[in-house]
């Protein structure tokens, strides 16, 4: 997708081709009260999300108004003056895409790629189970990022470029040793920071998937996983197929988003295509970021047919 | 079970009996055929339905990472999700909430959906017993939960440094805890006492099961509670080799299910502080602190 924007997005990779060849997506502001009505939302839409076929709507009390349609245009408009393009664009950058890319057909899931020898790996996970924390440990081991939080797999099995910032915690970057003090807030009040990797560490075109990992972060919850209370990072083997295909389906960028645009078959079918291709592994991370990072420099991520070996008499977290 | 059935709210001050309920409610269904589980299994059954703060629900229901809100954006819309909740936990309709009904954040309006509910069953525990059941939860000192319990600003997962699966709940003060429930006019609420969970169980239970429409035959109702007795559920607890709710630090999560613990444990000064601060709300639900004993 290449996107021609009324409103700064630092977040995305700018090209400055002028092609009558390259079909741009608009993203502009408009008046929301001349929106047309949505008589009959689906029945999956909420108070704060209305949709139907290719059209999706996003009402953000004291944010903002936000508008995909047809996979072609997303509009926005700012709920009042105190609204800072910041604050738009945080969300244009993830619900608003992700809505347009799945009105265009594509895959989408909650997601971080990395490439390293011109090869991916998608890191899929919900909010807050560590994709940003474990993508900036593998960027200080030579990865490069290729797409954080919104993540596109392409039906050729290539991952586009997309935003290419990490956002983290500030107990996260904390714990990660980077100085927080003149890092850009996500938006105004957070104690949460968007992080640009320079330039070296940017991929800079779509690459091919070798494989997907769906995280686990350990919790208290684990207490009676004795591989988890040893603080190991672990890769579970590949998932049989049936087991990829719910654990991809499960990633899917606001699987509501799906079904309210009446595109949730061809989730599926996309999915399925993606996991006979694509090896599906659990990574089970430490809560400990030293551990994650030492760990991670013994594995091979790209070539996950050779996972880590449970030690003598360990049992394997992992039996999908 | 159709989708006009509704969904009910299981709301309490942490450590208040709330998992209790829930795992009450869970052995119920199972006695009476309502679910199909041959036995109780603490770690597998008794998701009886989603926690009103859980993180992903919201991210589900508002359409956005609700990482990207503050508290004070995130409170006012919380009560928007849970409209279409019946997308997310399908036939699961007892949802727990330790929030207090409204936030100072949330512009005066409940922090969970009232859209379609039911219902509240709000659950309250002497706050002397509270107070040495959150010092083994949390491992806090006795004295950290005393000033918690008295705290207006008091939360659960209070800090922005961080995010987690379950986004900020404020509490307040206990009773203000207790008040905002059991006050609010919007959802028919009944009341439960954990004293009369343990000491009248037959009647206690009974209503709960009545309230919440579920089956209330009394020889169901006796062997539910046989059932989940704390000594029954410590034993569940051994054998799964610890409660998954429990948290780090804590030996076990089911641990004497007593009351009259705070009486014996806390110092007469400690005790003195809470009902200075409680009193009111203490006495209209009939709990004592030392000046009346």
């Amino acid at each position: 997708m290449t996107l021609k924007s009324d409103i700064a997005l630092p977040d995305l990779t700018e090209i400055n081709e002028e092609s009558p060849e390259i079909e741009h997506i608009e993203i502009r502001n408009t008046d929301h009260t001349a929106w047309p009505l949505l008589l009959d939302p689906n029945q999956h839409s909420t108070p704060c999300i209305k949709m139907v076929h290719q059209e999706w709507r996003l009402e953000l009390e004291g944010i903002g108004w936000f508008r995909a349609t047809n996979g072609q245009t997303l509009e926005w408009e700012r709920w009042d003056d105190s609204v800072s393009d910041r604050d738009i664009r945080t969300f244009l950058v993830t619900s608003g895409l992700g809505a347009l890319a799945i009105q265009r057909g594509e895959l989408v899931v909650h997601g971080t790629a990395l490439e390293r020898d011109e090869r991916a790996i998608a890191l899929l996970g919900h909010p807050t189970t560590g994709k940003s924390t474990l993508a900036w440990c593998l960027l200080q081991q030579g990865w490069r990022l290729i797409s954080s939080e919104v993540t596109v797999i392409k039906a050729d099995r290539t991952i586009p470029l997309g935003p290419q910032q990490i956002k983290l915690w500030h107990d996260a970057a904390q714990k990660l040793g980077i100085e927080a003090v003149n890092l850009p807030l996500v938006r105004r009040g957070l104690k949460r920071y968007r992080i640009t990797p320079p330039a070296q560490s940017l991929a800079t075109a779509p690459t091919p998937l070798s494989a997907i990992y769906i995280l686990n972060r350990s919790t208290n919850g684990d207490a009676n996983n004795k591989d988890t209370l040893l603080g190991k990072i672990k890769v579970s083997e590949a998932l049989n197929q049936q087991s990829g295909l719910l654990a991809l389906r499960n990633q899917a960028f606001h699987a509501r988003f799906y079904r309210g645009m009446n595109t949730e078959a061809r989730l599926f079918m996309q999915a399925t295509g993606c996991v006979r291709s694509t090896p599906v592994h659990r990574l089970h991370l430490p809560d400990d970021i030293q551990v994650m990072s030492e760990g991670l420099m013994q594995m091979d991520l790209l070539n996950p047919a050779s996972p880590s070996k449970p030690e003598p008499g360990e049992r394997e977290p992992f039996n999908d | 079970m159709t989708k006009d059935a509704g969904y009910w709210y299981l709301a309490s001050y942490p450590k208040s009996g709330n998992t209790w309920c829930r795992v009450f409610i869970t052995e119920l269904r199972r006695l009476s055929g309502e679910s199909e589980q041959e036995e109780l299994h603490l770690n597998q059954d008794i998701s009886t339905g989603s926690i009103a703060s859980s993180r992903l629900w919201l991210d589900d229901q508002l359409g956005i990472n609700t990482c990207d809100l503050s508290f004070g954006e995130l409170d006012p819309l919380r009560g928007n999700a849970g409209t279409s909740q019946w997308v997310f936990a399908e036939g699961e309709r007892f949802h727990k909430t330790h929030d207090a009904f409204r936030s100072p954040d949330s512009r005066g309006r409940p922090v969970v959906s009232t859209q379609g509910c039911n219902g509240v069953v709000y659950l309250l525990r002497h706050p002397e017993d509270v107070a040495i059941s959150l010092s083994n939860f949390f491992s806090w000192p006795i004295q950290r939960c005393i000033e918690f319990l008295i705290d207006s600003e008091a939360a659960l997962i209070p800090s922005m440094r961080h995010g987690g699966g379950q986004v900020r709940q404020h509490m307040g003060r206990w009773d203000q805890h207790v008040r905002s429930w059991a006050d609010q006019s919007i959802l028919p609420v009944l009341t439960i006492r954990y004293e009369d969970m343990l000491g009248n169980a037959q009647e206690t239970f009974t209503q709960l099961a009545q309230f919440l429409g579920l089956p209330s035959d009394s020889n169901l109702i006796e062997q539910t509670i046989i059932n989940t007795s704390i000594e029954k559920l410590q034993t569940l607890e051994a054998k799964v080799g610890g409660f998954a709710e429990k948290p780090k630090g804590c030996d076990r999560f089911f641990r004497s299910g007593r009351s009259g613990e705070g009486a014996e444990q806390l110092s007469l000064e400690q005790r003195q502080r809470l009902e200075e601060s409680l009193s009111a709300t203490m006495k209209r639900f009939g709990y004592t602190g030392p000046t009346n004993q």
